[in-house]
Parts: C-alpha cells; sequence; structure tokens
C-alpha cells in the first residue's frame, strides 16, 4: 500500500467535528469581511482615481512584490526575514488548502486522495521543514524588533499578539504533528520524511496513547482556533497587510516616475486646488496608510528626518491613515504640521524603498498646492520673493530676463531666434543661465559639443525657468504658466531634439510637460547625450586618472533610473570612482530638491555639509555630480564642512572637457 | 467706504536701463513689467483695511498703455475690487502734477474715504503724486507712513522721518497716504481669487478726458550716471590690512575725526 496518513486522525471526520470546525472557520471569515468592508468605506472617502488599467502590468507588478517578495527583500536583514517566513506560510497555507481539498471534497464526493505516495512524501518533508524555516524566520524577526529596533517603535502591545499568535499556531502545529506520529508513524520509513515531527514524537514518546491522543486532540482543537483567531483578526491589526499591502502593490502607479498630475486651471467651477482635508485626498492616498507596515525604511532613508527636521515620511502616513479614521473633518496641513510639509525635498527616497508601494511625495505635494494656491503661505518670505521673481523674469533669482543667454555670447552659441542651424536645444535652465559657478557646466557642456561636431542652440532670453521648484513647491499655476511659455517657445521652432545640464529641468521638460501639450521631442540629460556621443566615436577625449567619488542626485537617480551613464563617462574619462555608501537608488539628497533650493534651512542640521562630509570620508579630490543644484549646495556645503582645500565639487561635464583631445 | 488705489507700473529694477533716442526717458526693449513696490504696500493696506470692516469698496486706478493692465489684474487678484485704467500711451512723459491732476479729478466727486498711493515710483521717484493728489482734492495727507490702524472713522499711522525716528499721529477721514516699506508683507494672491481677478470689473478711461492740469515741469535729459572710479581692494595680513584701513579713513573720510 502506498504510504499516506489519515486526515482527521484522532479527531474524527463525523458532524461533532466538521460542523465547529466550519462554523469557526465561517465565523472568522465573516468577521474578516464584515470588518474590511467597514474599512473599504474609509477609502471610499478619497476622491476617484484609476488604477485598475493594465491589469496583466498589475498582476505582474503584484506577483513580483508579494510572491517573490522583491521589494521586501532589498532592505537586506529583516527584510530575508520576512521573506522567509513569508515563503514558509505560502506553503503552509497551500499545504493546508491541499488537505481541505482532499479530506472535504475530493475524497468525499469522488474517493478520489492525492496526497500519497511520492507526492505525499514530498509533502510530508516540505511542510516539515517550511515549519521549522517558518519559527526560525520568525524568531529573528522577533529578535529583530524587540533587540535591534526596539526605539521609537509603538504599538508593542499589538506586536507581541501577532508574534505571540504566529509563534503558536506554528509550535502547536509541530505538537500536532508530533503526537500524531508518536502513535501511528514512529519507526516506520515514512517518519524520516517528517524530520521535526518525529523529533517531537521521540520526545514524547513515554506517554502512553491515550495521553498522546488527549495532547493531539485538544492541541489540534487549540491550533484551529488560533487560526481562527488569526483570520478574524486580520482586520484589527497589521496582519491586515496581507491584504492590503499585497493590494497596493496592484493598485501601485505605473505611470511615469515621479510625475505628478496637473491641476486643470481652466476649470472656471473649480473653487479649490490641492488638498487640506482627507476628502481631498485620493482613495488611493487613503489605501496607503493602511498598506503600510510602519516598517521604517522610509524613516531611515529621509534625508530630512536624518538632518533633524521634523518630517517622517512614515509618520506622515500613519497621521493621515489616523486623520482618515478618526478625524475626516480636520485641516490635515494643521495635523500634519506646515513645517513637516515643507521639510520634504521630494527626493523619493522613502517612494523607492517603499515595499508597500505607499506614494508619499505626490501626498506631500497635493498639501503644499493647497497651501500655496489657496492660502498663498510659502515656508519663507525667501520662497515668496523667489516665486514673484520668476513671475516677472522668468528665473527665481530676480536678474533681468533679457540677460539670460549672456554667458553664451563669447561662446558664439546662437539663440534659436536668430534662425541658425542647429542641432540640438541647450534648454540652459536658471543656474546654469546665471550663477558664476554653473555657468562653467553650460560653458563646458558647449565646448563638448562644439568638439563632437554638435551645433547647439539656445532660446536664450526667451527661454524661461522650467518652473520645476515653483512645481514642487506647490506652486501648480506659477509652473503652468512658465511652461506654457517655454513649451509655446519650443514648439515654435520645430525643435527636435532637446539636452539639459539640470536633471530638474530634464524631468519636467521630459514628463510634466508632457500634460501641457510638450511631446514628441527627444529630451535627455547631458550625461546620457554625452555618453552616447563618447560611444559613438564622436566626442573622442584622453583618459587621465582622477580620484573622486559620484553623487547620484535624485532627479537623475531614483526619479529617471539613469545611474549607469555617468559611471560609464567616469570610467572613459580616466577616473577612479569610488562610491559613497549612500549611492544609486540609496543616493542622499543635497537638500535643494522640491523647491527648497528657493528656501533657507532653517531647521536641524545641514543637509548638504551631512553629504559632502560623506563625501569627504573617502578622500578624495572631487567630487562629482550632474545637477547645478547639488553642485551649489556641495560649493556650500564644503565651505560648511571646512574641506575646501581637500574636496573640489565639479560637474561631470568639467570633468570631461578637461580631457577634451 | 470707498477706497482708492493708485498703482503704477515700473520695470523691474534689475533690467538693463538704456536711455531712449529722444534723451528724456529709457527704452522700453527688453524690461520685464511689474507694480511699483511702494504701492504694492498700497494694495495691501487696502485690503487690510476691507477684511477688519468687511463694508467696503476698493478702486484700483493705473496710467499708462493697455500693458499695465496685466498689472491691475495682480492688485484685483490680492483683493481690490475694480478697476479703473487710464488709458495714456505717453503717461511716462506727464510729470508729477499732471498724474496727481489727472488721479485727482476721477477721484472728486467719488467720495472716497481712503486714497492709498506709494511713497514713491521706483522708475522717476518724484515722491510727489500721493501728496499732490491730497493738496488738489483739500484733504489732509500723509506722507510715507510705515504703520496703520483704522478704528471708526479715525485712521492711527507712523511715518517714517529721517534717522529712524518715527511720528505717529491721527488722521480723519478722508485722507491720502503714501506707503512706505515696512507697512505690510503684501499678501500672494491666491488661486481662486486670480480667478475670480479675471472677472472684475475694469474700465477704461481716455486720459484726455481727464487731464485739465498742465505740466509745470519739464525733463531736459536723462543720462546714466558717470562711471567714476572703482572701489580699492585691500589685500595682505588682517593687522596690516587694518591699519591701512585705518590711515584711508583718516584721510578720505570725517568718521574718525
Amino acid at each position: 500500500m502506498e504510504v499516506s496518513r489519515e486526515i482527521y486522525w484522532n479527531v474524527g471526520h463525523g458532524l461533532w467535528t466538521l460542523f465547529p470546525m466550519y462554523l469557526l472557520t465561517i465565523v472568522s471569515i465573516f468577521v474578516l469581511v464584515s470588518a474590511s468592508r467597514k474599512r473599504i468605506r474609509l477609502y471610499q472617502q478619497g476622491l476617484p482615481l484609476h488604477r485598475s488599467d493594465q491589469i496583466g502590468r498589475r498582476v505582474w507588478e503584484t506577483f513580483k512584490n508579494v510572491v517573490l517578495q522583491k521589494k521586501v527583500v532589498q532592505a537586506t536583514a529583516p527584510g530575508i526575514f520576512h521573506g522567509l517566513f513569508f515563503w514558509c506560510f505560502l506553503f503552509l497555507l497551500v499545504g493546508t488548502a491541499l488537505i481541505v481539498a482532499q479530506a472535504d471534497f475530493t475524497d468525499l464526493f469522488f474517493g478520489i486522495k492525492f496526497l500519497k505516495g511520492t507526492f505525499y512524501k514530498m509533502f510530508s518533508i516540505i511542510l516539515d521543514v517550511t515549519g521549522l524555516v517558518a519559527i526560525i524566520a520568525l524568531g529573528l524577526l522577533f529578535l529583530w524588533r524587540y533587540l535591534f529596533r526596539w526605539q521609537g517603535r509603538e504599538d508593542h502591545g499589538q506586536y507581541l499578539v501577532m508574534h505571540g499568535l504566529m509563534m503558536a499556531i506554528l509550535l502547536t502545529g509541530f505538537v500536532i504533528e508530533g503526537s500524531r506520529m508518536a502513535v501511528t508513524e514512529i519507526g516506520t520509513p515514512l517518519a524520516q520524511w517528517s524530520p521535526v515531527g518525529n523529533l517531537i514524537a521521540q520526545s514524547i514518546a513515554w506517554l502512553d496513547e491515550d495521553g498522546l491522543r488527549l495532547v493531539h486532540k485538544s492541541t489540534w482543537w487549540l491550533h484551529f482556533a488560533l487560526v481562527a483567531g488569526f483570520i478574524a483578526l486580520i482586520p484589527y491589526t497589521k496582519f491586515r497587510h496581507i491584504l492590503t499591502t499585497s493590494s497596493n502593490s496592484f493598485f501601485s502607479d505605473l505611470g511615469l516616475k515621479g510625475k505628478l498630475t496637473s491641476l486643470d486651471l481652466e476649470d472656471e467651477d473649480k473653487e479649490t486646488f490641492g488638498a487640506n482635508a482627507v476628502k481631498d485626498m485620493t482613495w488611493k492616498d487613503i489605501f496607503d496608510t493602511d498598506a503600510c507596515t510602519s516598517c521604517e525604511r522610509c524613516q531611515d532613508r529621509c534625508p530630512a528626518y536624518a538632518t533633524g527636521k521634523p518630517l517622517s515620511p512614515m509618520k506622515l502616513i500613519s497621521q493621515l491613515g489616523e486623520a482618515a479614521r478618526n478625524n475626516p473633518e480636520a485641516n490635515l496641513i494643521d495635523v500634519l504640521s506646515h513645517d513637516v510639509l515643507w521639510s520634504c525635498t521630494t527626493c523619493r527616497a522613502c517612494q523607492e524603498i517603499c515595499p508597500a508601494s505607499i506614494e508619499h511625495v505626490s501626498k506631500i505635494v497635493e498639501l503644499r498646492r493647497s497651501m500655496v494656491l489657496m492660502e498663498g503661505e510659502f515656508p519663507g518670505e525667501e520662497v515668496m520673493a523667489a516665486m514673484e521673481q520668476a513671475e516677472v523674469n522668468g528665473n527665481p533669482f530676480g536678474i533681468g530676463y533679457a540677460g539670460r543667454g549672456d554667458w553664451a555670447s563669447e561662446l558664439g552659441v546662437p539663440t534659436l531666434a536668430e534662425g541658425s542651424d542647429f542641432d540640438v536645444l541647450y534648454f540652459v535652465g536658471c543656474y546654469s543661465s546665471f550663477d558664476k559657478r554653473n555657468i562653467r557646466v553650460a560653458k563646458s557642456f558647449v565646448e563638448l559639443c562644439k568638439a563632437a561636431g554638435v551645433k547647439v542652440g539656445i532660446l536664450g532670453k526667451e527661454e524661461k525657468c522650467c518652473g520645476e521648484p515653483m512645481r514642487k513647491m506647490g506652486n501648480e499655476y506659477l509652473y503652468q504658466s512658465l511652461a506654457a511659455e517655454n513649451i509655446e517657445k519650443i514648439m515654435s521652432y520645430g525643435v527636435q531634439h532637446i539636452v539639459t545640464t539640470c536633471p530638474h529641468c530634464f524631468n519636467t521638460l521630459n514628463k510634466d510637460y508632457q500634460d501641457l501639450g510638450l511631446t514628441g521631442i527627444e529630451i535627455e540629460h547631458h550625461t546620457v547625450f554625452l555618453e552616447k556621443l563618447l560611444a559613438s566615436g564622436k566626442l573622442l577625449i584622453e583618459a587621465a586618472p582622477l580620484s573622486c567619488t559620484y553623487h547620484d542626485s535624485c532627479y537623475l537617480g531614483r526619479h529617471n533610473d539613469i545611474y549607469d551613464a555617468p559611471r560609464a563617462i567616469l570610467e572613459k574619462a580616466g577616473v577612479t570612482l569610488v562610491e559613497m555608501d549612500k549611492n544609486r537608488a540609496e543616493g542622499f539628497c543635497c537638500s535643494a530638491g522640491g523647491g527648497r533650493i528657493l528656501a533657507e534651512e532653517k531647521l536641524g542640521e545641514r543637509m548638504n555639509i551631512k553629504r559632502v562630509e560623506m563625501a569627504a570620508a573617502l578622500g578624495r579630490e572631487v567630487l562629482v555630480s550632474n545637477c547645478p543644484f547639488c553642485l551649489t549646495m556641495f560649493e556650500d556645503g564644503v565651505k560648511g564642512a571646512e574641506v575646501e582645500d581637500k574636496l573640489r565639487p565639479k560637474d561631470i561635464a568639467e570633468v570631461l572637457v578637461e580631457r577634451l583631445c | 467706504m470707498k477706497i482708492l488705489v493708485c498703482i503704477k507700473q515700473v520695470p523691474d529694477m534689475e533690467s538693463k536701463f538704456k536711455v531712449a533716442d529722444s534723451g528724456k526717458w529709457y527704452t522700453t526693449a527688453d524690461l520685464a513689467w511689474r507694480m511699483n513696490e511702494y504701492d504694492e504696500y498700497g494694495v495691501e493696506q487696502a485690503v487690510q483695511v476691507k477684511e477688519q470692516i468687511k463694508d467696503a469698496d476698493i478702486t484700483v486706478l493705473s496710467i499708462g498703455s493697455g500693458q499695465v493692465k496685466e498689472t491691475m489684474k495682480k492688485a484685483l487678484a490680492m483683493g481690490c475690487d475694480r478697476g479703473i485704467h487710464i488709458q495714456d500711451e505717453t503717461a511716462f512723459d506727464k510729470e508729477p502734477y499732471q498724474i496727481a491732476g489727472i488721479i485727482a479729478e476721477y477721484a472728486k466727486d467719488k467720495n472716497f474715504d481712503l486714497i492709498f498711493t506709494g511713497m514713491q515710483s521706483q522708475d522717476r521717484g518724484s515722491a510727489q503724486v500721493g501728496i499732490l493728489v491730497g493738496e488738489i482734492l483739500d484733504i489732509p495727507s500723509v506722507s510715507t507712513i510705515v504703520e496703520f490702524a483704522y478704528n471708526e472713522g479715525d485712521v492711527d499711522v507712523s511715518r517714517e522721518l529721517e534717522g529712524g525716528i518715527k511720528a505717529k499721529m491721527t488722521v480723519k477721514l478722508p485722507a491720502v497716504f503714501t506707503c512706505q516699506l515696512g507697512l505690510n508683507t503684501p499678501r500672494y494672491p491666491t488661486l481662486p481669487n486670480i480667478m475670480k481677478a479675471k472677472k472684475k470689473e475694469l474700465l477704461t478711461v481716455a486720459v484726455a478726458d481727464l487731464l485739465h492740469v498742465n505740466a509745470r515741469l519739464v525733463t531736459e535729459k536723462m543720462f546714466l550716471p558717470e562711471k567714476k572710479a572703482g572701489g580699492v581692494i585691500l589685500e595682505g595680513e588682517i593687522a596690516e590690512l587694518a591699519d591701512r584701513l585705518i590711515a584711508i579713513l583718516k584721510e578720505k573720510s570725517t568718521v574718525l575725526a
């Protein structure tokens, strides 16, 4: 006879077993469903948002992030523990489902048993081992939380119950297995296919059969009750993340990375702009708050949090959820605090690492929109002044607009208005047009283009600020007016190809301007453009050694995933690059994103100094960056960190131009 | 209560100015335009009064070509109720008495309780218009105000005098006030107010209908200041620098006398 085991051994399969068993199941599922339905009403307070298009892609995203735990395991230590626990849990769930399927369905109705023979042996050993691994993983998670990451955690009671319940379910499972095996399997060849169960069986084999049967039966019911309790607890505890976090992966933003929604400013009936209450947020914004598992990864990476500012992305999400549940009428800006909302640099570190697909940045910008557009409020008078300057002169410095192209006059760069032939439009941006330090970058870029035989044209005084800092600060109106003027000019000259030396301009022209009609044009950041010129052999340089470290700007890196092109340039330039700990997607913001370039940094430590110190610690000569905001902050940061004579900030174009043949 | 705010559209002071061929004013090429800074304080003060007493109507007035309506829209977005645009292509050519005459002619039968102007314009800088309006209308005027409080028909103001001294006074209405830096922080217009401003009344009146006074001043010539010798940059050791600085101050100034 083929090996197998008797399902419902010792507990029986009669009405006295099945009735209470299924009753308990139905009650627990009823609790789960009714509480979840109530919870869904919370999300329905929000505005509509279409997040069920592209089903195939969404299913794939969900598969990657749930079944494969892709984002979860990115943070190695607790991530791997969670991954292991999850996968074991999944196996145990499938195993249990197979038992139910056979005992209460295929066998009951059709007399088909599939848990037998080799399949049963595999089934047995897999469940036995995954049970053990799950216990180990759970133990590690417990130690991680209570030994290493105790500080600042809340809700200890809830988490203790959750850990305890999971552990009790796993342990009782083994006791059931062991006591059954002590009576039926011990000493048989089959026992080796359940090594853990066998070990337990041997350790309790001293009990007589009645005793073992009593232990088995009572533990079986206890185990069952614990599982039913677990199901019922899902909607009331952080166990809810099993449902919400997985669903959130399905509902994740599949649009262009970091692209904000454009407000319709033509709609004359609209009286409110941005969000200042729960009802102004989308349902997804509220759902996000339930998908959060408080894993702290966002907080660990938030440059504002790391420099003592009041913002914690995690806390922001939990406060938002709290407001949605208990105080939906509240003014969210007051609940979260103005300083919290102004502290964000929109660097996207929180969103990039979040294993729960939460969208932090768009919420913050939406709330800022309300402050700026509805109240005329800014983080400081200097920001309001910069906005007014940009309105008048098209740049936040307030320098006369007519001089925007002056930097280029000695290089003989034509403006498009002059009607000369050009290959690419160089969208210079405010910093490279007016800021002395960054003009050197613009000049380097033009020289490189000339050397490669690329004819560059600029808009000169017809160019305006791209509007990015204003937009991120919440000033959608000013952003759209600036953008409209730029787009009209760009379109009128029939431009086919735009290159920027600023990742903020690049991101804005490439993504944000699409909503306002700038489409069908190739738009590149100079790192990508120059890398292609090098690769195609059009741009010839002589490699020369230089010891440097490289800073991934947030808008080239996390917002656009461009990490390799600049590194390839540096390699071709003969540069020895030593990476900072926080590199690529983990790059640490220079402080100037999110419109903070316009604002004074009054709270906490200086972010730029902190980043410069990370670079200086490597003892390299040069800190290479790819962004005028970063370069400006680093020039200031080397002074603040008192490493001016040791570390020189440079743009990647400056490194290249020094190596022109 | 009826309030009149007079504003002027001026070039942004960061612009590159060139003297026009006429030799009497600047060219308008490559200039960015904005509301005269001091007039913004006037607009803000008017709106604050309205917020305080609720029952008030603010008229914003500006003289110039059609282009000044852009600046008037900002005043309307900040909270003015209606606009009077006095169409005049050669407003830049008119001297302060003529400008004041136009404003007074418009205001004389309108019973404005409060009239705000800037302390001076950023381009011509005569600082006369507001005071002349008061004189022509025969009502009190207070110049360079830095504090303003309205209480039941009276107004308590502080005006800035030379050397950081301030004068406090109480004024009976109607009266004209010219506004100085420090009076308030002009608000940033909110988007709903920008939208509403587009629908507010903005009437245009021809300047000929209101200009009944003759010029008393003539502009002879406009020119850029002559370039004088540049500054001196001292370099060297700090102690030595200090000695040299003291020597220069003794020789060329009276600060150490």
